[in-house]
């Protein structure tokens, strides 16, 4: 910009020059010196301009030249017929018949811009770039190296928010390390076990949402502080990655408390193929019990349904299996209506603790009023392929044993250095910096982030805190990396919501509480605006319309017309 | 891109020299065409007065002698510019309308020690030398591309392109005969034999590569501003006495003619592009040589963005609409009145434009040049579309294409300048902020970003700056 005011101000005085001798500089009763000078101040911030738009990128002389006299004339339509009747005390008209007066400008300006970028060109190739040692040359160190893993929530929303850094010149080298390639929107998992949604449609791949970030399908498996690597494992073989800076988002895996049988024969509800597998479990149960099974024991067996754990997750997969069997029902004439049974257990004396006891208590009543036994107060202390064994002695005949019942972070984060959460989270200070580690970083569910808001606790493990710290995550590396102070995270939740299946719903909004149809609705609402990715939110209201006109899908996809639980199930996983 | 070169380093490379030789040879052709109409205007005296005779043959000489220097200047100038006969045609053409601002009303008069013909008078006065300067530039750049041949130019369509081009310019002159038979009352089947030989010269001109729509558009509108010159300024005079008249009285008179040729051109450019889009969809079977990105990934982003940028520029343009107090003729488009519902309809147009900027021109800017550049040639094309034509019709009124009618409409031009170069900068900054298409890790998008710079670096740049002359220049056609 500071060449082309000076090239606009050169080439500005012979032009100047030129007018003057033919008398066309001051026609308006100016003095000719004052004429003169601002004729030389337009002529530099005309060059300033070219040099701001056109300069930048040299691509030869004719399209230099050309940038020029565009921006010449497009100064003449600015100045000489907008600002310049302004400043004689006149509105500006733009006719033609101004246009005609302020002609001679026209061709000043034309042969100026063009006459400018040329020098420009020729300056900027000649003296100023090849007069430089270093900006044209390529850096001199690498870019900083920022790997990420796991593709949740936060780990996207870190990638995305480094693609948006870079445009504004912070040139990180991006790594985004997850175990699948899409995005999982986990509050509608639930939906697609019932089989309302289609599995695909509530994710979203992450090389479209970050199609400008380096991406690697595989898991760590070990962090090496010391050299500042994670080790790769992908279907291929193993491969170190270094990195300057690391960011860990790898969520959370199910947590079986070492209880006897659970981690062998519960489902989960983690991942995709949790919730296909659920589904099919239950519509190929289904199947069997729908012949006349002289085994009264081994008919309950299959026609019961049991879920560990009151909170949202099993709140909603208990609701969505009960909608689910209820709504196929009448494909399976050899099972009576009342036949299935739903039963939920929780350690409290009320489900949903997250919400407002009031929410808690309607959820509790309308699943109790369908039909749902609960078992409050109550533990699961052991489960075989026949049976969940209570807290109380007594155990419950079944096939389909749901754990929700809790979560911690996974392998990777409990064999690494730094402080750690009772839970096992990584401890973090209030900008998401491992403590102890260099260049470590964590958040979402693997990560305990203290609220200096308020003191002694920490932020939740939710998605949308995920989403946030993220961004601060981000944020705060670019901020290190120019040397200065990382941010604090902030964030006060914005609300809670839980789907209760069948158009029902509770929701605590900012300490606002709505409940039945209205929660529902907003449910629905909010969610679908959160889904990554319009083409998603296509797909799943399509898939909710359908859901309202039809009946719920019967097609088993797998070969197993009851399958049990797949023994790669009971490993724990870290959904990266 | 050369980085350590300048002017003189790239005279002294071998392909310089030979495009400096190749550009003075096209230039002596060039000359030839140009000289041809001097004599046939008898203005060649006037160069000769450069050298102190008054001799028309030493004229000629000395005419020829500038003409081969000044094509060597071409030569050296597009020396790094794609080789083909659709992008030298418009450098050629904005080369010689730059001459005519340099050369003729500025050093030939300071040459014989003249003022300069800076003033709106004196330009008129040498209207004949300018449309002698674009024959000059058109030829030379013609004769230059098939001088250097090596760079792959093709002036044979296939035949395919060549019933597609016909049937686009068809098409478009259907749609203009039935404005202009409204508009006039006369029903003029010429129309239809202008529009197919116009399509049938778009893919000669402009070969079979495929481009987007936008540039596609833009190119068309310069196409049709070329066969103004050629079929409404040039030929009807020399049909009728057998003698050229470039005369500012017969330009004007030829000014009613100037929108339809615009619009017929940008329409050609537009429906050509278009057809040639559904044949691909209807019938390649090789997947890959389709558009990668479907339309509903990305381009519903693009469209909200058209929409924001399209209020940003109706804002801008309300500051015209204002002052020419034109708002509550916008107003009667809905049958509405007062300068509010103007104001309202104003800028709900503004955002449609805005988004069909953004269908159009979707990942065509890299700067904010290229923004500026095809928003303002996009202005240009909607003050001819829609202030000279759609709005008259709209409003139920005639239509004033005409000398007296474009001359009012100025304002208004200046005012669809400066909404299409807003609209072009506020596109790209938020199409660069969100969908940077230019920094990517993928080869196969990396080839189409290369594809589109290469576009840029073709004949893009010389369309804004021949579009916005044609704009600025409108004054000496019609006062």
């Amino acid at each position: 910009m500071g060449w082309g005011a000076f090239t606009g101000a050169l080439i500005g005085l012979p032009v100047a020059a030129l007018m003057g001798f033919q008398g066309m500089l001051a026609p308006r009763g100016r003095s000719e010196l004052l004429a003169w000078v601002l004729f030389v101040v337009y002529a530099a911030g005309a060059g300033a301009v070219i040099g701001l738009v056109v300069a930048p990128r040299i691509r030869g002389l004719a399209v230099a030249a050309c940038g020029g006299v565009v921006m010449g004339l497009l100064g003449w339509l600015f100045f000489w017929l907008t600002v310049d009747p302004v400043l004689h005390g006149r509105l500006p008209t733009w006719s033609v018949s101004a246009a005609s007066e302020a002609y001679r400008n026209l061709v000043a300006d034309l042969l100026h811009g063009g006459l400018v970028a040329v020098f420009l060109h020729e300056l900027l190739l000649r003296w100023v770039y090849t007069s430089r040692s270093e900006p044209e040359s390529p850096p001199a160190g690498r870019a900083t190296r920022v790997v990420i893993v796991g593709g949740g929530f936060g780990g996207l929303a870190a990638a995305q928010r480094f693609e948006r850094l870079a445009l504004r010149g912070h040139g990180v080298d991006v790594t985004l390390i997850s175990e699948s390639n899409f995005l999982l929107f986990t509050p509608m998992l639930a939906e697609v076990a019932s089989g309302a949604l289609e599995p695909s449609h509530i994710s979203a791949p992450i090389r479209a949402a970050v199609a400008f970030t380096r991406f690697r399908r595989g898991s760590v498996d070990e962090v090496s502080t010391t050299n500042q690597a994670v080790r790769l494992v992908e279907a291929t073989g193993v491969e170190w990655i270094p990195y300057d800076h690391l960011i860990l988002a790898v969520g959370s895996v199910p947590y079986f408390l070492d209880l006897p049988g659970v981690s062998e024969h519960a489902f989960t509800l983690k991942d995709l193929n949790d919730a296909v597998s659920l589904r099919e479990h239950v519509i190929g149960l289904l199947e069997r019990a729908d012949h006349s099974d002289p085994d009264l024991m081994e008919r309950r067996r299959l026609l019961t349904f049991v879920v560990a754990g009151g909170g949202f997750a099993g709140a909603e997969a208990i609701a969505e299996m009960f909608d689910l069997v209820q709504g196929v029902l009448r494909y399976f004439p050899g099972i009576a209506p009342d036949e299935p049974r739903f039963v939920l257990i929780h350690s409290r004396n009320s489900i949903l603790p997250e919400l407002p006891t009031e929410l808690g208590s309607y959820a509790l009543e309308r699943l109790r009023a369908r039909g749902i036994e609960f078992r409050l107060e109550t533990r699961v202390v052991g489960a075989t392929a026949n049976d969940v064994e209570l807290s109380d002695g007594r155990r419950i005949p079944t096939r389909s044993f749901v754990w929700t019942a809790g979560n911690r972070p996974g392998a990777l984060i409990a064999g690494m250095g730094g402080e750690h959460a009772g839970n096992g989270a990584l401890i973090t200070d209030s900008s998401c910096r491992v403590a102890g580690l260099n260049g470590v970083w964590a958040l979402g569910d693997c990560a305990q982030v203290p609220d200096v808001d308020n003191a002694g606790t920490s932020f939740p493990p939710t998605a949308q805190h995920a989403l946030r710290q993220g961004k601060v995550v981000a944020d705060n590396i670019v901020a290190v990396l120019a040397g200065r102070d990382p941010a604090t995270f902030r964030f006060r939740a914005l609300g809670l919501l839980v789907a209760l299946g069948h158009r029902t719903a509770a929701a605590d909004i900012r300490g606002h509480q709505f409940s039945g149809f209205v929660a529902w609705v907003l449910w629905r609402g909010i969610y679908l605006v959160k889904l990554p990715g319009l083409e998603k939110r296509i797909r799943v209201l399509v898939d909710w319309l359908l859901d309202l006109i039809f009946p719920r899908d019967i097609v088993l996809t797998a070969r197993s017309v009851a399958p049990e639980r797949p023994a790669a199930h009971a490993a724990e996983k870290a959904p990266q | 891109m050369t980085t350590t070169g300048g002017l003189v380093g790239r005279l002294a490379a071998p392909g310089a020299a030979s495009s400096a030789t190749a550009g003075a040879a096209a230039g002596l052709v060039g000359g030839a065409v140009f000289g041809v109409a001097m004599a046939s205007l008898g203005t060649l005296r006037t160069v000769a007065s450069i050298v102190r005779t008054d001799s028309a043959t030493v004229g000629f000489v000395v005419h020829m002698a500038i003409a081969a220097i000044i094509g060597s200047g071409f030569g050296v100038l597009v020396f790094r510019q794609r080789g083909q006969a659709s992008e030298m045609l418009f450098w050629g053409l904005l080369y010689g309308a730059f001459w005519w601002f340099l050369g003729a009303l500025t050093l030939l008069p300071l040459l014989t020690a003249q003022p300069v013909a800076w003033d709106l008078s004196s330009a008129q006065a040498l209207l004949p030398s300018l449309i002698g300067h674009l024959y000059y530039g058109a030829t030379t750049a013609l004769v230059f591309v098939a001088l250097r041949r090596d760079r792959g130019t093709k002036l044979r369509p296939r035949p395919g392109s060549a019933v597609r081009g016909v049937f686009a310019g068809l098409i478009v002159a259907a749609a203009l005969y039935l404005v202009i038979d409204r508009m006039a009352g006369v029903r003029s089947g010429w129309i239809f034999v202008g529009g197919a030989a116009a399509g049938l010269g778009y893919p000669v001109l402009f070969s079979d590569r495929r481009e987007g729509a936008g540039p596609a558009l833009i190119r068309g509108t310069a196409y049709g501003f070329l066969w103004w010159i050629l079929a409404a300024v040039t030929v009807p005079p020399l049909l009728r006495g057998a003698t050229l008249n470039w005369s500012q009285a017969a330009v004007m008179a030829s000014m009613d003619r100037l929108p339809g040729y615009l619009l017929l051109g940008g329409g050609i450019g537009l429906v050509f592009t278009g057809l040639g889009g559904v044949s691909r969809w209807l019938f390649v079977d090789d997947v890959r040589r389709l558009e990668p990105d479907s339309p509903g990934s990305r381009g519903l982003h693009a469209l909200g963005y058209g929409a924001l940028a399209g209020l940003v520029g109706g804002s801008v343009f309300t500051v015209v609409m204002v002052l020419v107090g034109e708002l509550p003729t916008v107003a009667h488009l809905v049958g509405a009145q007062g300068a509010g519902a103007g104001l309202v309809v104003h800028l709900l147009i503004a955002q449609i434009i805005g988004v069909s900027y953004a269908m159009l021109f979707r990942r065509r800017s890299f700067d904010v040049a290229s923004g500026v550049g095809w928003g303002v040639c996009y202005g240009f094309f909607w003050w001819t579309l829609g202030d000279l034509s759609l709005l008259p019709l709209l409003a139920g009124a005639t239509l004033q294409w005409n000398a007296t009618g474009i001359a009012a409409a100025f304002p208004s031009l200046v005012g669809h300048l400066g909404y299409g170069a807003a609209v072009g900068v506020v596109y790209f900054w938020l199409e660069a902020r969100t969908n940077p298409w230019w920094i990517t890790r993928s080869e196969v998008e990396g080839l189409r970003a290369t594809s589109n710079r290469e576009q840029t670096l073709g004949s893009a740049p010389a369309l804004w700056g021949l579009i916005v002359l044609i704009a600025l220049t409108i004054p000496v056609f019609v006062v």
